[in-house]
This record gives C-alpha cells, sequence and structure tokens, in this order.
C-alpha cells in the first residue's frame, strides 16, 4: 500500500512553498531520512515550484497511517518547521488506491496547475532516479512510478491536452508587453542563469533590444549569455543593472530574497521612476514581496503567472476529461496487478511445494527401479513431471488469481497455506527476486513494463 | 432653415459620437465585442468631420469667427480632441483612448450648447484675442486627450497592482504606451497653455475687468498652469511618472474644467460680456 504526502499551489500558496522546497543537492540527504524511519518501506521525494510530495510505502500494510505521520514529519524537520496544525492544514494525505491515482495524475500533469504542461514528468523522472540512487525504491512503488510514466506517455499521445501549450514563458512575454507595448526599445535582465532563465530568456529575448546575464558564478553566467545572444555582468553590479534593465526575470536557487525592497527603491531612484518589472520564477522566491508595492513597480511570481495560464487553458477541459478516463483505466489495470501481488507469493510457493515433492519422488524411482533409462528419458520425464505441476495447479492458481479481485483473496491465501502447510509470506512487499516478479506478472496477467530507462524523459 | 440644418448637423455629431462611445464601451465590457473596437475610431472620425462642418456651417450663419466666441469654444476644444486622437491614435498605439476621448467630444459638445451665442461686445474686441483662444482651445484639446490617457494608465495600473488580467487589461493600450502617450499630450499642451495664460493676463490688463468670476478663471487658470508645471517638472526632477503623474493630470485638468464652468456660470449671468472671453485667463 503506498501513500503520499505533501502540499502542492492547490493547498498552499508561494509563500509556504517555498519553506519546503528543496534543492537537488541535499535530496540524498532527505532520501536518507527517509528511509531511516522503520515506518517505510520505500520512498520518493518531489520537490518542484508547484509541489512538495513524498511518494512512500508502508512497512506493513496495517501501518499505512504510521507511515502518512512519519513521511510528514520527515518533511517538517527538513524544512525546519515545526507539525503544527498551522502548517499542517496546508498538506494534503492520499493512501491506497487514492495515492496511486495522484501519482499518475501528477506525472500526466492533470494535477498541474497548467495542465498539460510538460515539465512535470521530467521532474518527476528526476525524482525516480534521486530515489533509485539513494536505493529507496523498490518493487511496489517503483512499478507504481514506472506505470505513471505510461500513463502520462498515453496522455499525451492520445489526447490534446498538452498541444498549443500556453507556457509560463508566453504568459510572461504578453505581460510584459501589456506593461511596455513593444519590447523592441528594452532590456531583459536574467538573474540566475538556470535553465529556467534559458528558457525564459528564448521567449522575451526574441523581442529585446538586449538581454543582460547576471548569475553569481560568472562564468556560468557567460556561457548562457553567449548561447542567447547576451552579456554577461558580474553579480555585484545588481544594483547599476537594475537602473538599466526594464523586464528582471529571477530564477536563481537563493533560499533568501536577492532583490529586496531598499535595492528596488535605490534602483528606482537611478532609473527616474521607469517602469521595472520583475518576473520571478524562482521556488523560494528571488524578490521581496513587498517590492510589489513600490510605484512603477510590478512583481509576478509563479503563482500569479500560472494563474494567468490557467485563465488561458480553460478550454482544455474536455482534453482533461479524456486524460482522466485514461488515468482511470489504468489505475484498474494497476489494482490488479497489485492486488495479485498479494497471492503471488502464494502462488510461486505452492508451485515450488508441488513441483518439489513430485520431482523428489521422480529422482528416488530414477535412483531405483528406473535406474536404466537413457538421458532422454529421464528427461521426457522430468517435462511430464512440469506439466503435471502446470496442470495440477492451474485451477487453484486460476482461482487464486480471481480471488485476489475480490474481498476473499487473503481467506483464500490462508485456506492454501493451511492445506499445502506453506511456509509464511516473508514481509509484506519484499522485493521480489525476478522469477517471483515474473511469475507475480504471469499471475496478474499485468505485463512487464515494456520500457526502459531508455523511454523516460530528462 | 440654416438654423435647423445647423441644429440637423449638432445632433448628427452628438448622435455619432454617442454611437463612438457605446461602440468603446461594448468593446471594452467584453470581447464578444471586438468589432465595435475596430469601428468606434471611425465613429469618432466621422463625428469629428460632422463636427467640424457643423462649427464652420454655423459660424457662417451667425456670423462667428470660432475662435472669438465662448460659445464655439467648448465645441472646438472637443473637435482638436478628436482630430489628435485620430492622428496619434497608431504612433502612440493608443486606440482605446478613443473611449475616453469621445465621452468627452460629446459632453463639451453638448456643454457649448449652454453657453448662448453672441457676438461679442466691441469694447472686448482684442488683436490678441484669437491667439489667446487658439492657443488655450489648441491646449484645452491636448490635455482632454492627456486626461484620457491618465485615466486608462490609472485602469491599467491597478489591474496590474491587483494582477487582475483577465477582460479589459488586455484590450487598453500597454501601460508605458499610456505614460509616454500622456507626458507627451501635456508637453504639448503646456506651451501653448502658457500662450494662452500670457495674452490672457495682458488682455485682462487691458480690459481692466474685476468682476468675481473674471477673478476666479484667472486664479483657476494660473492654478492650471502651476498644476501642470509641476507635473511635467517633478517628472523631469524626480522621476514622478506614472500613477503620480496621472493623478497630477487629472487634477490639472479637473481644474482647467473648472475654469469652462465659470465660464459657462458667466455666460448665464451676462450673455454679452462672456462671449468675449475665452477659456483661460
Amino acid at each position: 500500500m503506498i501513500c503520499v504526502v505533501g502540499l502542492s499551489h492547490k493547498t498552499a500558496p508561494v509563500e509556504v512553498r517555498e519553506k519546503f522546497a528543496t534543492s537537488a543537492d541535499v535530496l540524498p540527504l532527505v532520501l536518507a531520512r527517509l528511509a531511516s524511519r522503520a515506518e517505510l518501506k520505500e520512498a520518493m521525494f518531489l520537490s518542484t515550484c508547484n509541489r512538495v510530495e513524498v511518494f512512500a510505502s508502508a512497512a506493513s500494510p496495517d501501518a499505512l497511517e504510521q507511515a502518512v505521520k512519519a513521511v510528514r514529519s520527515v518533511i517538517c524537520d527538513h524544512a525546519g518547521v515545526g507539525d503544527a496544525d498551522a502548517v499542517l492544514s496546508y498538506f494534503y494525505e492520499r493512501t491506497g488506491k487514492e495515492a496511486m491515482r495522484h501519482v499518475f495524475r501528477v506525472a500526466a500533469s492533470l494535477d498541474s496547475m497548467v495542465l498539460g504542461e510538460p515539465q512535470i514528468l521530467g521532474q518527476v523522472k528526476d525524482a525516480y532516479d534521486a530515489a533509485s540512487a539513494a536505493g529507496t525504491l523498490g518493487h511496489y512503488l517503483g512499478r507504481c512510478i514506472h506505470r505513471a510514466f505510461t500513463v502520462a506517455k498515453r496522455v499525451r499521445t492520445e489526447t490534446q491536452i498538452g498541444a498549443g501549450s500556453v507556457s509560463i514563458s508566453s504568459v510572461a512575454v504578453d505581460l510584459a508587453r501589456g506593461i511596455f507595448g513593444d519590447l523592441a526599445d528594452h532590456t531583459v535582465l536574467l538573474l540566475g542563469a538556470g535553465e529556467m532563465a534559458e528558457a525564459a530568456a528564448k521567449s522575451l529575448g526574441k523581442g529585446a533590444r538586449h538581454i543582460r546575464v547576471c548569475n553569481r558564478s560568472f562564468e556560468r553566467g557567460a556561457a548562457l549569455a553567449g548561447s542567447i545572444g547576451g552579456d554577461a555582468v558580474q553579480w555585484d553590479a545588481l544594483e547599476d543593472e537594475l537602473g538599466r534593465a526594464d523586464v528582471v526575470v529571477s530564477s536563481t536557487a537563493s533560499p533568501t530574497h536577492v532583490v529586496t525592497k531598499d535595492l528596488v527603491k535605490r534602483a528606482m531612484k537611478a532609473r527616474k521612476g521607469r517602469t521595472l518589472f520583475f518576473i520571478d520564477i524562482a521556488v523560494p522566491r528571488n524578490v521581496e514581496p513587498s517590492v510589489h508595492g513600490i510605484d512603477n513597480v510590478y512583481v509576478y511570481n509563479v503563482d500569479d503567472l500560472e494563474q494567468q495560464v490557467a485563465e488561458a487553458m480553460k478550454s482544455r477541459k474536455g482534453e482533461a476529461e479524456a486524460a482522466e478516463r485514461i488515468v482511470a483505466h489504468e489505475l484498474a489495470e494497476f489494482e490488479t496487478w497489485a492486488r495479485g501481488q498479494s497471492v503471488a507469493p502464494t502462488i510461486v510457493k505452492l508451485r515450488a511445494r508441488t513441483r518439489g515433492v513430485l520431482l523428489a519422488e521422480l529422482e528416488r524411482t530414477l535412483g531405483g527401479r528406473l535406474r536404466h533409462l537413457t538421458e532422454a528419458d529421464k528427461a521426457a520425464l522430468h517435462q511430464m513431471v512440469e506439466s503435471a505441476t502446470n496442470k495440477l495447479l492451474h485451477t487453484p492458481t486460476k482461482h487464486l488469481r480471481e480471488s485476489s479481485a475480490t474481498d476473499d483473496g487473503p481467506d483464500a491465501v490462508q485456506a492454501v497455506k493451511r492445506l499445502f502447510d506453506l511456509p509464511d509470506d516473508p514481509p509484506a512487499e519484499e522485493p521480489p527476486s525476478d522469477e517471483t516478479a515474473s511469475a507475480a506478472d504471469k499471475v496478474s496477467g499485468f505485463p512487464p513494463d515494456p520500457r526502459g530507462d531508455e523511454g523516460l524523459p530528462h | 432653415m440654416s438654423a435647423l440644418f445647423v441644429d440637423g448637423l449638432f445632433f448628427a455629431t452628438a448622435i455619432t459620437y454617442l454611437a463612438a462611445c457605446v461602440a468603446f464601451v461594448a468593446f471594452l465590457g467584453n470581447d464578444k465585442f471586438a468589432l465595435a473596437g475596430r469601428l468606434a475610431p471611425g465613429l469618432v472620425a466621422a463625428g469629428a468631420v460632422l463636427h467640424a462642418t457643423h462649427i464652420v456651417v454655423s459660424s457662417l450663419v451667425w456670423h462667428v469667427c470660432p475662435v472669438e466666441g465662448i460659445h464655439f469654444a467648448m465645441s472646438v476644444v472637443s473637435l482638436l480632441a478628436c482630430a489628435v486622437y485620430l492622428v496619434m491614435r497608431r504612433r502612440y498605439r493608443i486606440d482605446v483612448v478613443g473611449a475616453f476621448v469621445a465621452p468627452l467630444a460629446l459632453t463639451f459638445l453638448l456643454a457649448s450648447r449652454f453657453v448662448v451665442a453672441t457676438e461679442p461686445a466691441q469694447r472686448y474686441r482684442s488683436t490678441i484675442l484669437p491667439l489667446h483662444v487658439t492657443a488655450n482651445l489648441l491646449g484645452y484639446a491636448l490635455f482632454s486627450l492627456a486626461f484620457a490617457a491618465a485615466i486608462a494608465y490609472l485602469l491599467q495600473e491597478k489591474r496590474l497592482k491587483e494582477k487582475r488580467l483577465e477582460g479589459l487589461f488586455r484590450r487598453l493600450p500597454p501601460l508605458d504606451a499610456l505614460d509616454r502617450a500622456e507626458h507627451r499630450f501635456l508637453l504639448a499642451g503646456f506651451p501653448l497653455l502658457t500662450i494662452g495664460i500670457l495674452t490672457g493676463t495682458y488682455w485682462a490688463h487691458e480690459v481692466e475687468s474685476g468682476s468675481v468670476t473674471d477673478i476666479a478663471r484667472a486664479v483657476l487658470g494660473y492654478a492650471t498652469w502651476a498644476l501642470f508645471a509641476s507635473v511635467l517638472s517633478l517628472r523631469a526632477a524626480l522621476g514622478w511618472r506614472g500613477r503620480r503623474a496621472a493623478y497630477g493630470t487629472i487634477a490639472g485638468f479637473a481644474v482647467a474644467v473648472l475654469v469652462l464652468v465659470v465660464y459657462w456660470i458667466k455666460s448665464i449671468a451676462a450673455p454679452a460680456a462672456v462671449a468675449a472671453a475665452v477659456a483661460v485667463g
């Protein structure tokens, strides 16, 4: 059983989310903290501009509630905030089927503020890679995330949800034009030289007179400036640059405000009150929110921009419904597979026990009365044992598999165990061996995921 | 017959301006009326042509020079405002400013109806009077446009600060274009107002009129000049642009309109005397 605990743009504004945002370099630390909790079996941590979430599986099916608590406490500890009710009111939790549905919807960009935006799938993949590298993903959760990638792919190819995507960048350009009209006489300043800055530069920079890149690492800033035909400037020159620029796109990973009210006030004096527009796409935010209160200065953060995007995308409701149907279908398939997981170990043991008994009897006979048989005859007898095992167990296997889809599943498992004196299961959700996994897949009728890592987005 | 024709032109102008107002309001109110938005500047242009015809015909009928009588003053101001708007709307990308110019034109046109048309009294005739009136009329026309741009600016600015960007925000011109247009209209109008004030002061001195309305008019005229001078110099020196400049422009225009109100009051009180005095100063 898996659970999802976290907060997103739907439950928490950016000023709350930024407290929980986690950069990629500290991700192993958070994953290690999650792994150290006895209540959790598997865990994956996803931190984007819009959401901070942990997908986890509980150490035992009965301990789901404890697992949720453990995850919440790790997230709050990591963010350095107490788990007071005020903080927890921003959190949501999903368990079991709803958790799986949530994972699928997130990866398919159905839970995004901008329906169908393509970035989220890459971000989930990055989180998956980090969890795999940290060894916190097992068979069950890993399978669920893989399935989510398939769902996302289907949604993208079978619906028009991502077509003609209205991106944050395009909204930012529209907004800049709403303020300045033509950007041909204006200067764009990029604070930070990451991927977000590059994406913004591509759309904003096309029409602008100058693009300047101000980054803490000058070399990195210069590299970006070179690729987009702009100029790199030293980080120390930020105040001067604010005096020159008209549109500032900030996307640094700084945990504190890079652009403060005092700094902008000074810059506004230098620029004699000329309009200054900040597009702050960083989480945590780079621009102090009170800067928006200064005359002729406008600050739009990621929530503001996405709100605009969402407005522009209301027409995609129909596509979203089609996508939800895909999610529901995939969810039903995954559930069948997941339920199959509960009977699979029993079936594997039953087969092993039956085959073991028959083979032991065969070996005994071959060592005695049938000692004279040729190797070919012996091989034929071994084959016969295999066939007998399959035929003998076909009906019980079928019934067990069917019962797994109903509430009778656990009773059937117990009955078989008692009748054949099978040993108890290993601890729940132990990553099965390849053989077990393949048997489980065979049992559930759920095809192994055909996609390797090569098909995954980065 | 001629008077009927003049009246016909007057009402045709008023109706055309009204239609332009309705078209602009419909366009600003809802995306569905994009066509109305495209037609509206055309209606302003049609109104301006009718308006000009009305002024020419009525001045011929009444034998009054348009720049000499208060009867035409407000009417001419609105016509000039429309003309400048029509010429500048593309250059400054302020098509939608017509939404404010059209109602102003209509208001001024109707207001001019209330001012009794009479020939200027002989003792008020002066060689600088036409210069005084022309400068003031052009100045008023430009200030009307600056006022319209300032109102549109404040609407845009409020929406941007409140982050309400749907609907109206998309249909109004860019914020900076409005600020720039407002500033340029003020810059162009200010020297004309200065000429108006100087000629008005000189002329008032010659006429030596000391009535309460004359004094009020002069004081308000100087106040208008001082307000616009402050808006322009604070902008140049301290960078007071945007919202502050818009408020200053609106305040200046409000005082300028008060000057016209004083004329109107005076025209009711003493029609013959008013006919010679025009606008500020």
